[in-house]
């Protein structure tokens, strides 16, 4: 007796629908799987016969194979337990076959038949709602999960004696409707109206997030950088539903998704260690998982003492942070994940941190051209804007005047970036970062006077190209926070403010 | 051979004083009748120790001329000893006066005025606009700037002097063509363009540490006037103040904040009667020198400036401010200040020795 069953796979980001197909025939009894299975596939043989037996279902003493196919792709996740289960029970005609058609399962099992949560659920929903399926099987705790995905009828079951009473023509009932508005717990993000003086790098921070460009902060210890970088997620704009599904996908694969349900809602904001691994940040595994750049698509990359990251480390930055996405190239193929962020790194100026201040700085002019070189001349060159943070005075620290909270920000923000969404209307540029340099002539024109005045700085601050654009992409920000069409002289003055940290320091 | 190749030999000969290398030389009359004097007789001058003795014989021993010749021809260093007259008057009457003297280029006349500027390695950017402007405004008035090339205000001392279009002297703690600091390089060879690179040492002597505070002597030797722009506490610039007082000097010395720890040795020498530094046209007339008109012309460009501009930049004293610093003074927002500093720093009258932090020019 033959059957078949629809389940998935995870391959990078994109899932592939995998048939499990089982025989049961006469024949030396045993029990085959074959189909390019991983450790952890394997294994599922001996969990599927014994929670069968616990249901009460016994495995006859006949020849029984499996199958799972595509045989080139190799299967790995713990998610074909359940498919494997319902394909034997099919097979043995113990279920009605004709209720698993156009039908995806998924599902771990644990050896008292009870069905346990798995990853990735999201983007196998989604896609089998692609290829035409009508019904997902999954797991009751990934229930709030799957039901994202509207159009396709979801199963969300417990145990396997309970799915096999549905399928043999009980009718499914949802057991507890979800409110995904209700469940979903809002982050408390810390506000900028906490942060007192700084008015510098407030503005600096606001004009970066609203053009997404990537933004450094030097400045001696405890002047306020991790405090800032943490606020940031506040004044970041919400994301379109297309976008939060995007990152949603991204989540799901690492078993990261809110548990009670719902997209991921908020912008990401990662703030990795830095012992991080090269392979922590890029993402790695055999079948690789995304890392820390693919978890801060859409949002903000936050790299907290940026030299004591490891050299090779942050050398990986380098190219997804142009290309936007990072390609895994693993002997089981090329997995692909996303990594449109913005990057915002704090550093200190020197070793002991208090350079200009030579009154606590003791480092020589080399030991401080060693620190800020550890950052190299390619990396720096993506930064767009940089600013120093300074210790606040006991005055500022304890006024009492209202600082701006970062609601008001945002809404500066929003506006900005409504400005750009409607420049940028199809083009794949979001943002006024990602201009690219063929195309600043025409969304960042300058007139005569301001094209001498460009000239000036270039020589006399000795401007790499990329350099130079950069300039002119932040006063394209600024000009849009002031909701202003033309960059006006002063919009090119406070980007010059902000550029990169002189070469000097970093030869 | 040449007489001179025995001269270089005596210079080399370390462990014995550079007082008893004249005394030798007195008494046999040439470096070459020292490297043949019998060692008996050589025991019997008197005040002669007998490790001395022993140091020349075992160096005349060891000594291999030719190859020696061919270091010192290789090196390109020029050699002046003190049995010579173009010996550096200045030098000669130094107690601990070296035989002979290397150098790349030239080293100061004697008639020659000669100014010192000394200070610490990790300065402040006080210290280091100072510098600047002390070895510009001197060079300019004719005055040859003597230090020591360390990084820091040494450094720009020497730099200041090259913008003044002057004269500049390094004096070394290593061989002449060693250039040390390593990074030095492209000042090393700016001095070299109408000053030059003195040292004590044979060519080829590697950076080591107690060489420095010794050269200290020749620096303060070789000049009228030492002047010193932040010294901390300890410090290796208040040797040469220390040697600067032993030879008779005038010292000079910036003043600093009495919190600001780089100018705390500056203070204290103040304190002990050195001449303050009020200002570098005080200085100027203190050396009855003639000024030049670089700051008459900058007030009148200051009238050129609109009003928040000179708001802005009224708030500037010697000392350099960040932006934080001047949005609480101005009480400009951020972004209105960003836009008249960099008006301020493109018109020619701020500079930004770091990230943000700017300065008067």
């Amino acid at each position: 007796m033959y059957s078949k069953v629809t389940t998935a796979v995870i391959c990078g980001l994109e899932s592939l629908s995998v048939s499990v197909e089982a025989d049961v025939s006469n024949g030396l009894p045993m029990f085959e799987m074959v189909g390019f299975l991983s450790a952890e596939v394997k294994e599922a043989k001996e969990r599927v016969r014994t929670a069968l037996r616990n249901c009460g279902y016994q495995l006859p003493a006949k020849r029984i194979t499996i199958n799972l196919s595509p045989a080139d792709v190799r299967k790995s996740g713990s998610g074909f337990d359940l498919p494997i289960a319902v394909a034997i029970l099919a097979a043995l005609e113990v279920v009605d076959i004709k209720m698993l058609h156009n039908t995806l399962v998924l599902g771990e099992i644990s050896l008292d038949g009870s069905i346990l949560p798995m990853k990735g659920v999201l983007p196998m929903t989604a896609k089998a709602l692609e290829e035409g399926m009508t019904k997902c099987i999954i797991p009751k705790q990934n229930e709030n999960e799957a039901a994202l995905i509207p159009g396709i009828t979801i199963w969300a079951v417990e145990n396997i004696k309970e799915l096999i009473s549905y399928l043999n023509g009980k009718n499914y009932e949802r057991k507890a409707d979800i409110n995904i508005e209700e469940t979903q717990i809002k982050n408390i993000t810390p506000d900028f109206a906490e942060i007192n003086g700084h008015r510098t790098v407030r503005r600096a921070c606001e004009v970066a997030v609203a053009g997404m460009h990537n933004f450094l902060m030097i400045g001696p210890p405890g002047s306020g950088k991790t405090m800032i970088a943490k606020r940031i997620p506040g004044i970041l704009p919400p994301m379109t539903e297309k976008e939060q599904l995007e990152v949603s996908k991204i989540y799901s694969i690492c078993g990261m998704l809110p548990k009670n349900g719902g997209l991921v809602q908020e912008r990401p904001f990662r703030s990795p260690h830095h012992t991080i691994s090269p392979n922590g940040l890029s993402g790695g595994g055999s079948i690789p998982k995304p890392g820390e750049i693919s978890l801060a698509h859409l949002g903000v990359l936050f790299l907290d003492e940026l030299p004591e990251f490891k050299k090779t480390t942050l050398e990986i930055l380098r190219q997804p942070m142009e290309d936007k996405q990072i390609c895994l190239v693993r002997q089981s193929g090329t997995y692909c994940y996303p990594s449109d962020f913005m990057l915002v790194a704090a550093m200190n100026p020197c070793k002991c941190g208090y350079f200009p201040d030579r009154s606590r700085c003791n480092c020589r002019d080399t030991q401080i051209e060693a620190y800020l070189g550890k950052i190299s001349r390619p990396l720096m060159d993506r930064i767009d804007i940089c600013v120093e943070t300074p210790v606040i005075c006991y005055e500022e620290l304890t006024g009492k005047e209202k600082n701006e909270s970062s609601a008001e920000i945002r809404e500066r923000i929003m506006k900005a970036f409504e400005r750009q969404k409607q420049r940028f209307c199809g083009t794949n540029i979001r943002y006024n970062s990602q201009i690219p340099s063929g195309s600043i002539e025409k969304y960042c024109k300058l007139d005569t006077k301001q094209k001498k005045f460009m000239k000036k700085i270039f020589q006399s601050m000795e401007l790499s190209a990329r350099g130079y654009y950069k300039i002119l992409k932040t006063a394209r920000t600024i000009a849009d926070l002031e909701n202003s069409e033309e960059i006006q002289q002063k919009h090119l003055n406070e980007a010059v403010c902000y550029r990169m940290i002189d070469k000097k320091y970093w030869e | 051979m040449y007489k001179w190749q025995y001269q270089y030999w005596l210079q080399s000969v370390t462990g014995i004083k550079n007082k008893t290398k004249q005394k030798l030389v007195e008494y046999c009359g040439g470096a070459e009748e020292v490297f043949f004097i019998k060692e008996k007789q050589l025991a019997s001058i008197y005040g002669i120790l007998p490790e001395e003795v022993q140091a020349i014989a075992e160096s005349r021993k060891i000594w291999d001329f030719q190859k020696q010749t061919e270091i010192f021809l290789e090196s390109g260093i020029s050699m002046v000893t003190i049995e010579e007259e173009a010996f550096p008057e200045r030098l000669r009457y130094l107690t601990d006066c070296p035989y002979a003297l290397f150098y790349k280029g030239n080293y100061p006349k004697n008639t020659e005025r000669t100014v010192a500027i000394v200070g610490a390695r990790a300065c402040s950017s006080y210290g280091r606009a100072m510098a600047l402007e002390i070895g510009e405004a001197l060079s300019a008035c004719g005055v040859s700037v003597i230090s020591g090339m360390a990084s820091g205000i040494d450094s720009f001392g020497h730099w200041g002097a090259i913008k003044g279009d002057g004269k500049t002297y390094a004096v070394l703690g290593c061989g002449a063509d060693v250039c040390y600091p390593r990074g030095g390089r492209q000042l090393y060879e700016r001095i070299l363009e109408k000053g030059g690179i003195i040292s004590e040492y044979l060519p080829g002597t590697a950076p080591v540490k107690w060489q420095f505070p010794a050269r200290n002597r020749l620096i303060s030797a070789f000049s009228d006037v030492v002047i010193v722009i932040e010294a901390k506490e300890k410090s290796g610039s208040l040797i040469t103040a220390d040697f600067a007082l032993e030879q008779g000097k005038d010292i000079y010395a910036v003043p600093g904040r009495v919190d600001d720890v780089p100018s705390y040795g500056c203070n204290a020498l103040i304190h002990q009667g050195a001449g303050i530094i009020l200002s570098v046209k005080e200085l100027i007339s203190d050396l009855n020198l003639d000024m030049d008109k670089t700051s008459v012309e900058k007030e009148k460009r200051k009238k050129l400036l609109e009003k928040e501009e000179l708001m802005v930049y009224s708030c500037f004293g010697l000392h350099t401010k960040n932006l934080e610093d001047l949005v609480q003074m101005t009480g400009l927002s951020a972004s209105e200040l960003s836009d008249v500093i960099v008006r301020l720093q493109m018109k020619g009258f701020l500079e930004e020795p770091f990230k943000n932090h700017y300065r008067k020019k």
